[in-house]
């Protein structure tokens, strides 16, 4: 059973197709890979299902339902919660607080259910002190944070995009010891990333989008070895 | 600590409720002003929580005084009802803006509140019937007679209101979807938070304040006219006052409305043409230099000594 | 559809129903296609260097008007101190107000070029209100104006009879408007310009001065509206908030216009002139007439938001 389906999905930004009829499948609590170079379209694509932006064409369908028109809130409300590359934190709030965002909201839980749920999911991340101010925390703690208040959304698929950027080698192996937790509580993941061994290690299957089609699909080996892949990154030989 | 604090609320507000008992009329008058103010000055704020700015206070302060001065005249109505009555009719003109225009924000939602008092300058000037055109409306008597006991009481219970209003946006929910959507609307929506009905909703509650403000003061001083009602003394003060006190909190609006209140009535007897300018030269300065605030900058230099 | 193509198709749009509009009120109405045309004008001339600023240095100040307003009392003082006529001051006044432009830039404007719209805004609001009061301060509120001969002028045409002073409105806005199209693309600093309006980080890549540029742009803006403020208050008289209603209608324009849309601010000053003279024309409703441009403004943001596809 697919959580979410995208049916050609096409974006023009301008005269630019930053999406060409996207199809994918996102079944039942897998864990799907979604890599391509640079500029590929990837987190437009996150964009387009979560309702940051509308489709020039095409539909979307969140279990069953089409989805393609409705306001990015109700789609959070729904159960699709994703994670943003560059996070800003909620000044004046605490990391707790921050969390709690997504739990008052995207949950539409009250204030003291929704504080417990957040520190719940801050201790799921090990994420300590979660009432501390938010101007002192390491990169790994701010990308947990992040997570945390996706989580706290309830979302029945999640998306996570380029949550490996810039940690070390120990941070990435925690980062994917926490994704499979995540992955364990039934929720399906769609993961975007640059890191090749985090795609290899996590995921069932992945999708590969160059310039805004998708080039290949299914598990890590079969793609990485699919020379239309390799030539989108690595470019052709001369 | 928290029973410290809410004893220490009681006691400032029956000092504030008992004031009239022992001191003159001119204070009482002055106290009026500064409440007034202080009122406009936390419902911009309310609002600048948002991220949006509005320039339109002159403008929803003299409906709210038009409509209640006008309602109390022609549907006799008691004039505390029309003053309520008037503060709902400005919330529900802030609707039909708001529901028209707040899907752009920024500059467009600003420059268009900039027009209100325009706007309805121009209405009200050209409804003469209703309005009495330009040279305005008396009341035949002001409210409570001039009484300046029950007048003050009036005046602190709207700036009360202000005040209760602006702690509700605090403590709320609404404090963390007005942070959120303040720092970044996109990741406000995907935490599930609808951005456009909750800046509609804001901009009427804060219209709705500014309307009660201005219905009391039209019944305090007993008339309105286009020139008076509009002016922008109300829109030029309140944003003079919050940014000086401290913008994002309560009281900062309300030290800044003390301070710059006590300062106008100064200014107003030493320089009668022009003392506005000290109010433009506050918003430039506190824009450029501190954008904190008197309060938030001393907050934050109380944070410092107290992590040593 | 490219935004250059789009752009262009809305110009002839506009330009299109407009000259419909011209040929009905000829002979309908001929008083409010004359006047319509000079009150255009008048607007298009505060409205351009609004534009101007807010497409290439990408700030928004609303202090605009006033600038305008110091010019016109910067006039009158050279008017009434030195004996010259306004007309003439127009070129002490562009000297004059190129150096307040660079001086409001140096010290004030520059720094909130990088800041959240909000201090912007706030700031030029503040220093609106400094600027009005410090008029209010020196020349009080009571408005002036010079008995001047010549803005009397007026032409007949059959049994129709109009002020011809007018006509300076439409000269002005030809000028500034062709002058800057010229100034912008044929001139090296006004290439730059453009550059660093649709893209600083690039610009300044290829070495263009991003700051000197912005100076420039800041300063030759309030050089030309100070400076139109000497024209303007031949004609009409002036006081501290006489510049505050263009302030919002040039915003207006600029908004129907679509930002970076100098042609265009002229095809919407041509809309909103003649709308606003059109409403003068009834007698019982001549009032309304200053309401229009919020209703313009309102209309526009409204279909702009219905056609925006980003959430």
């Amino acid at each position: 059973m697919a959580v979410l389906k995208t049916e050609n999905i096409v974006r023009h930004f301008g005269g630019l197709a930053a999406l060409n009829r996207v199809s994918v499948e996102f079944r039942e609590n897998e864990i799907l890979g979604i890599i391509g170079p640079n500029g590929a379209g990837k987190t437009t694509f996150i964009n387009v299902i979560a309702g940051i932006y509308l489709p020039t064409e095409g539909k979307i369908f969140f279990e069953g339902q089409d989805i393609s028109a409705l306001p990015a809130h109700q789609r959070c409300r729904m159960g699709i919660g994703r994670t943003f590359q560059l996070v800003r934190p909620l000044p004046g709030l605490s990391l707790v607080e921050n969390v709690m965002v997504g739990s008052l909201f995207g949950k539409g839980l009250g204030q003291r259910e929704a504080r417990k749920k957040a520190e719940e999911w801050c201790e799921f991340l090990a994420l300590s002190d979660c009432n501390r101010d938010i101007t002192r925390m390491t990169a790994l703690e701010v990308k947990k944070m992040e997570i945390a208040h996706a989580l706290a959304t309830q979302p029945k698929l999640l998306f996570l995009d380029e949550v490996m950027a810039g940690l070390n080698g120990d941070e990435t192996m925690e980062m994917i010891d926490l994704v499979r937790k995540i992955h364990r509580r039934g929720i399906t993941i769609g993961i975007v990333e640059h890191v090749m061994r985090v795609i290899r290690e996590l995921t069932d299957r992945c999708v590969v989008l160059d310039w805004g089609e998708v080039i290949a699909e299914g598990p890590y080996e079969m793609v990485s070895s699919d020379p239309k892949v390799v030539t989108a990154y690595l470019g052709e030989e001369a | 600590m928290r029973n410290s604090r809410t004893l220490l609320y009681i006691l400032i507000l029956a000092v504030l409720f008992t004031l009239p008992f022992y001191t003159g009329v001119y204070l009482l008058n002055v106290m009026d002003i500064i409440l007034i103010y202080m009122a406009l000055a936390l419902s911009w704020d309310m609002l600048l929580r948002s991220g949006q700015i509005s320039f339109g206070m002159a403008g929803l302060f003299g409906v709210g005084g038009y409509a209640a001065v006008l309602l109390h005249l022609n549907a006799g109505l008691n004039p505390l009802v029309s003053i309520v009555l008037g503060s709902l009719i400005a919330g529900a003109l802030a609707w039909l803006i708001g529901v028209a225009v707040l899907q752009l924000r920024g500059m467009y939602f600003a420059i268009v509140t900039l027009a209100l008092a325009e706007i309805f300058r121009v209405i009200v000037r050209n409804l003469p019937d209703l309005t009495g055109g330009p040279e305005g409306t008396v009341l035949p008597s002001a409210i409570f007679s001039g009484n300046s006991t029950k007048t003050y009481w009036l005046t602190l219970s709207v700036a009360v209101v202000s005040i209760i209003a602006s702690e509700i946006f605090r403590r709320t929910r609404i404090h963390f979807a007005l942070t959120s959507i303040r720092n970044d609307e996109i990741v406000a929506k995907s935490s599930g938070i609808d951005v456009f009905k909750y800046l509609v909703f804001i901009f009427m509650v804060t219209s709705a304040i500014q309307g009660l403000t201005g219905g009391a003061y039209a019944h305090i001083y007993g008339f309105v006219s286009p020139e008076g009602s509009f002016s922008v003394d109300f829109t030029l003060l309140p944003i003079a006052m919050a940014l000086l006190g401290g913008m994002h909190s309560t009281w900062g609006p309300v030290v800044g409305a003390v301070l710059l209140g006590v300062v106008s009535e100064f200014l107003k007897l030493q320089i009668p043409y022009g003392h506005l300018l000290v109010y433009g030269l506050i918003i430039v300065i506190t824009i450029l230099f501190f954008p904190q605030g008197i309060v938030g900058t001393l907050g934050q230099r109380f944070r410092k000594y107290g992590s040593r | 559809m490219s935004l250059v193509s789009k752009l262009k198709q809305r110009n002839y749009q506009i330009a299109v129903i407009i000259a419909v509009l011209a040929v009905i009120l000829a002979f309908w109405k001929p008083h409010v296609l004359v006047e319509g045309l000079q009150r255009a004008c008048l607007y298009a001339v505060i409205a351009l260097p609004m534009a101007l600023i807010l497409g290439i240095v990408g700030i928004i100040n609303l202090a605009h008007g006033e600038y305008m307003m110091l010019g016109g009392y910067f006039a009158y003082c050279l008017n009434v101190y030195v004996g010259m006529d306004p007309l003439v001051a127009i070129v002490p006044a562009l000297i004059a107000f190129f150096l307040i432009g660079m001086a409001s830039y140096r010290a004030i404007i520059k720094y909130v070029l990088g800041a959240p719209e909000l201090n912007q805004l706030l700031l030029t609001f503040g220093l609106a209100m400094v600027l009005e009061q410090m008029a209010n301060l020196i020349w009080t509120s009571r408005p002036i104006k010079l008995p001047l001969k010549y803005v009397s002028a007026s032409a007949t045409i059959g049994s129709f009879t109009f002020g011809t002073y007018e006509f300076i409105y439409v000269g002005a806005a030809m000028i500034v408007l062709v002058g800057l199209q010229l100034f912008l693309k044929r001139t090296s600093m006004g290439q730059a310009a453009l550059a660093v309006g649709q893209n600083p980080r690039g610009a300044k890549l290829v070495g263009i001065h991003v700051d000197r540029t912005y100076l420039l742009i800041f300063s030759l803006s309030i050089a030309l509206v100070g400076a139109f403020g000497a024209i303007f208050m031949t004609r009409h008289s002036i006081f501290p908030l006489v510049g505050a209603p263009f302030t919002m209608k040039s915003f207006c324009l600029i908004a129907m216009a679509g930002i970076g849309n100098l042609m265009g601010v002229l095809w919407c000053s041509l809309i909103l002139g003649l709308a606003e003279n059109f409403v003068l024309s009834f007698r019982g409703y001549a009032g309304w007439a200053d309401i229009l441009f919020f209703a313009l403004i309102v209309g526009v943001i409204i279909v702009r938001s219905r056609q925006r596809q980003v959430k």
